[in-house]
């Protein structure tokens, strides 16, 4: 059809023109797929970045610190980080050591505090105080909550509640009593991405389907006992007074009786207080297995390790949850697993060891691609190839294949605490609901404590429903 | 230059160029795109005899940074040459050595294994080698004469 070979040299015909821009369009149609690719990447990087928003400031609030050891250190440091707090005090009866350290720290960031050794003395003195932190040993959580919401405070108080359902009990009235807010440091209930796994994958997708099993561990390597600056040792007499027999103790508390709880409260307590959020239920029975297996028992009254299964009856049927913490191997690090008939999920607070927020669906669930288009889960990860094929000579039909692996897309760098805090200082300024008031905490007491009653019995103990009232 | 081909022909030999145009570019582009896009990894997990030169790429900082640059360039080039017909036997040859290149650093020959996940099941012959070979066919069939700036050029500086 075309003579090109007719056309003179230096000359262009109209139709050779025209074939030979024929496919510069392509490159505006190319153009335009970009762009679309475009905005939807960054729709979906959006998504992704779950960090909490910046709230504007609100109105100024005074806080005291009460309990400046290590976990007092972590929640202070979240603090510093949050817009609108002014820091008037800081108590630890550790004056020479903790008490001090805080105070300088806060003295950095241009807060003039007032330390103290005896909370009572704070409360006299400092008659501004909004609010209040308490980091303090399980054992002194229940009276050092009740005075503060007593003498007007508003309180956020570091998980467990306490380590006895007495005094959880007293907390739960003490804030009822006193109108005053009570955070519980179950510190994942603000965790942006707990909060979308909970909201929008199980409640408003729908993607796991019925959750009939759950299993979840914090497994830690050996760690040694911890230690004191010798020259900074608190004298007896302190120690006697504030419930301590020896530094030793001051320091390990807890893994002592009467103090703390063991492995299965300082940690299992944050991940079953999921259990009973995610199912929506409170446990109606637990098995418990556990004992100072490693660790000397004199230094070690709690157990080293501890594996627990829970039933639940959840609005849907009866849920079987397995929990283990032990304390002599870190592998896997700590994640809770929700399986459902359609899907997988597994989450961790941890950002690191790959556990951090994964979902698979079950080969014979409905597709996920709504929700991959909604930006709830990720696009599914391709399957390895390799693998398949080298196990596909040895595949039983009736083994099934492995599901889609899609991620959760929320990532969360900043400290793991700030959202709670957050939520409860914007709860005092009326913004936001508490995310774990007492009542919620009173619940996870009771679900956990029952584990260290149950390895003491040797046997299945039940929950009464009445249990979980106050 | 003789009229081999039918019109039927011409249009899917020219359809064949702009889809593997559209491929080198955005492939190109997405490297460019990505922040921190680097050959590194697949040169540093290379195999099969080339293997050394590959990974001296991947070790040295400032070849690699090279290499990075050749290839994302490179392959955009490219990419837009085959798309526009313009120079197309030129850049269906550069084509053809990168596409090489990639291949001969993770050949899919028996008993080599990736960590890089692979999308198919490749013995010896792979992707790669298929587009390759279009683009040879491109080459010599010299499918910028069909609906491509080559016939401008041609026309207007070409030896007749």
């Amino acid at each position: 059809m075309d003579t090109p070979k007719k056309e003179e040299r230096g000359k262009l015909g109209r139709r050779d023109f025209l074939q030979g821009v024929a496919t510069v369009p392509v490159i505006g149609l190319f153009g335009y797929a970009l762009a679309k690719e475009r905005q939807y990447v960054k729709a979906q990087k959006e998504i992704k970045l779950g960090t909490t928003e910046v709230t504007e400031e609100g109105e100024e609030l005074n806080v005291a610190l009460l309990g400046a050891g290590a976990q007092g250190s972590v929640l202070l440091n979240a603090m510093l980080q949050i817009p609108g707090l002014r820091f008037r005090a800081v108590c630890d009866i550790w004056a020479d050591y903790n008490l001090k350290r805080a105070v300088n720290l806060l003295s950095k960031y241009k807060f003039e505090v007032n330390g103290y050794e005896d909370y009572r003395e704070m409360l006299d003195k400092e008659k501004e105080l909004d609010a209040v932190v308490i980091a303090t040993p399980d054992f002194w959580h229940s009276r050092h909550a009740v005075d503060c919401l007593n003498a007007g405070l508003n309180v956020y108080c570091e998980k467990e509640m306490s380590n006895t359902l007495e005094g959880a009990a007293e907390m739960v009235k003490g804030a009822r009593q006193t109108g005053k807010l009570l955070q519980i440091g179950h510190q994942r209930r603000s965790h942006p991405r707990y909060i979308h796994c909970y909201e929008k994958i199980i409640k408003e997708a729908g993607l796991l389907g019925r959750i009939v099993t759950v299993n979840g561990q914090w497994n830690r390597s050996v760690q040694e006992d911890l230690g004191w600056p010798a020259r900074y040792a608190i004298d007896t007499d302190t120690l006697k007074k504030y419930g301590y027999d020896s530094m030793q103790q001051f320091s390990n508390w807890r893994w002592y009786k009467g103090l703390g709880g063991g492995p299965i409260v300082d940690l299992g307590s944050h991940q079953i207080d999921i259990y009973n959020w995610f199912l929506q239920a409170r446990p109606r029975a637990v098995i418990a297995s556990g004992g100072t297996d490693y660790f000397s028992p004199e230094a070690h009254e709690w157990y080293d390790t501890v594996m627990a299964i829970y039933e639940y009856e959840t609005p849907e049927g009866v849920a079987r949850a397995y929990y283990q913490t032990q304390t002599t191997n870190g592998s896997l690090g700590y994640f809770e697993n929700f399986m459902g008939d359609q899907g997988t999920l597994v989450i961790s607070e941890s950002e690191a060891g790959g556990t951090a927020g994964s979902i698979y669906r079950q080969p014979n669930a409905p597709d996920w691609d709504e929700w991959v288009r909604k930006g709830y889960v990720t696009a599914p990860k391709i399957q390895m190839m390799k693998k398949e094929l080298d196990i596909s000579n040895r595949l039983d039909v009736r083994e099934s294949v492995s599901p889609d692996e899609h991620q959760i897309p929320i990532e969360f760098y900043d400290p793991y605490h700030k959202p709670h805090l957050q939520n409860f200082f914007n709860a005092i300024r009326g913004r936001e609901a508490l995310n774990c008031p007492a009542e919620i905490g009173y619940e996870t007491a009771v679900s956990v404590l029952k584990v260290n009653e149950a390895i003491a019995a040797q046997r299945r103990l039940t929950f009464d429903p009445a249990e979980f009232e106050i | 230059m003789n009229d081999k081909f039918t019109f039927v022909q011409k249009v899917v030999l020219v359809l064949l160029r702009v889809v593997i145009g559209w491929h080198f570019l955005y492939e190109g582009v997405a490297k460019l795109l990505k922040a921190n896009w680097s050959a590194a990894g697949y040169l540093a997990q290379s195999r099969g005899f080339l293997a050394p030169l590959f990974q001296w790429m991947a070790d040295s900082p400032g070849v690699l940074a090279v290499v990075n640059q050749l290839n994302i360039w490179g392959l955009i080039a490219i990419g837009l040459a085959l798309i526009l017909g313009c120079f197309t036997r030129l850049s269906a040859v550069f084509g053809m050595l990168l596409i090489l290149l990639y291949y001969l650093a993770n050949p899919p020959f028996v008993g080599y294994y990736y960590s890089i996940p692979m999308e198919g099941n490749y013995l010896i012959i792979n992707k790669n080698i298929v587009e390759l070979v279009a683009l040879l066919f491109i080459a010599v069939s010299n499918s910028g004469w069909y609906a491509g700036l080559d016939r401008i050029i041609k026309n207007l500086w070409g030896k007749k």
